[in-house]
């Protein structure tokens, strides 16, 4: 008979196969939210006055990752305004914004709702009905590789110009942290794909904290970066939270899918490779950062303003070849 | 021995026999058990936990992949 390792309770929700702790639902929440918050202190993620914008998409990280925030709020430890990006994709953004709004409500959190639409004068779903196969030479990173002529996916769009989006929300509400619900599965889907597709710049960048040299970055954080996908699932229905429980239709067309489907793949028979794929990159990153980290100045965009290497930002590039 | 699933919009009655674990059950639907949290008669329960004549199995899909 399985019993709860902690409190001995009998209706057991997870035997953990890597550690062969069993934990019921009360023992299993408490765990999830000491780990998480453990993991906060530990990598310094947030400190006493922060202004937290946290990126809720409604889905189960950013609504889980909400919700354990929000105890260090209620102990007036940080601030929190919360932001749902509306990129603009029919039949999918909408629920998870009415459920975003919901949980901020239900916490009594201010609010955001922005669109790429108000931003950028496009919508994601536009976005992709724009693109074309040239080739164009402004990236200045590695993720266009020679001969590469595919239309770019939805996904890479998305995150340039949510990630822009960002960084300007953080800065009109003057908060100190972004916080995403990044998890572990999506930790180490990025580690392998930015290894595997030899892209260093954005391989050297993955942390639990982003550490730009720049101050008009404002400083990102995972809090729930050592957390295995599954768990914020099976946390999302033992809390009983109002969580977006769908998938979005660009994600089928990305590396980074086929990369998650491998490594789930292994996972099975390899419960802990996960754990170990992100301990290895966390040793090994300070030496690839220290040797690798590219020089040079970060300038302005001459069209938004945004800190960028180039004359212009990536956001800005891709509006400029559409215009 | 008959069971109720509930798995999304979907409802079904499935014939299971005894000494079935909700495992076998996700294995014959084929439904990848690590996408997915179970919940037996509102409860929820682990991938071993046998299931018994008349249970209601709820399938909550959490991950989408992406
Ligand atoms: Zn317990
Ligand atoms: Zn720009």
């Amino acid at each position: 008979m399985n019993t709860c390792s902690k409190c001995g309770n009998q209706q057991i929700i997870i035997q953990k196969k890597h550690s062969g702790q069993n934990l019921c639902q009360e023992c299993f929440i408490e765990s999830i939210n000491e780990k998480v918050l453990k993991d906060t202190r530990k990598y310094k993620l947030l400190e006493k006055g922060d202004k937290v914008l946290m990126a809720l998409s409604g889905g189960k990280d950013s609504v889980v990752a909400l919700h354990i925030l929000n105890s260090l709020r209620e102990k007036n430890i940080i601030d929190i305004v919360a932001v749902t990006i509306d990129e603009g994709i029919k039949g999918y953004r909408e629920e998870g914004i009415e459920i975003a709004k919901a949980n901020t409500r239900t916490l009594g959190i201010k609010h955001r709702v922005v669109s790429f639409k108000e931003y950028f004068g496009r919508t994601l779903d536009e976005m992709r009905g724009q693109d074309d196969t040239r080739q164009d030479d402004t990236r200045q990173d590695d993720t266009r590789r020679q001969g590469d002529t595919e239309p770019r996916h939805a996904c890479t769009y998305c995150g340039v110009f949510r990630r822009w989006i960002l960084n300007r929300v953080a800065q009109e509400e003057g908060a100190t942290k972004i916080a995403t619900g990044h998890n572990l599965d999506d930790e180490t889907q990025s580690i392998l794909m930015n290894y595997l597709e030899g892209n260093i710049n954005n391989l050297i960048r993955i942390g639990p904290k982003s550490e730009s040299r720049d101050e008009r970055f404002t400083v990102k954080i995972k809090p729930l970066r050592e957390i295995p996908e599954k768990e914020i699932g099976l946390y999302a229905i033992a809390a009983d939270l109002n969580v977006h429980l769908a998938g979005c239709p660009y994600a089928g067309e990305s590396f980074r899918r086929e990369i998650g489907e491998f490594i789930k793949e292994l996972s099975r028979d390899h419960p802990t490779i996960m754990y170990s794929t992100l301990r290895g990159f966390d040793k090994i990153k300070p030496i690839l950062k220290k040797e690798l980290t590219p020089k040079g100045n970060t300038g302005e965009c001459r069209r938004c303003g945004e800190p960028s290497a180039g004359e212009l930002c990536k956001a800005c590039s891709f509006l400029e070849g559409w215009e | 021995m008959q069971v109720k699933v509930i798995f999304g919009e979907e409802n079904l009655t499935e014939d299971v026999p005894e000494d079935y674990t909700i495992k076998e059950l996700l294995k014959k639907l084929e439904i990848p058990s690590e996408t997915v949290v179970v919940k037996k008669n509102e409860a929820i329960v682990i991938e071993e936990e046998l299931i018994q004549e008349g249970d209601t199995l709820e399938i909550i899909k959490v991950i989408f992949g992406g």
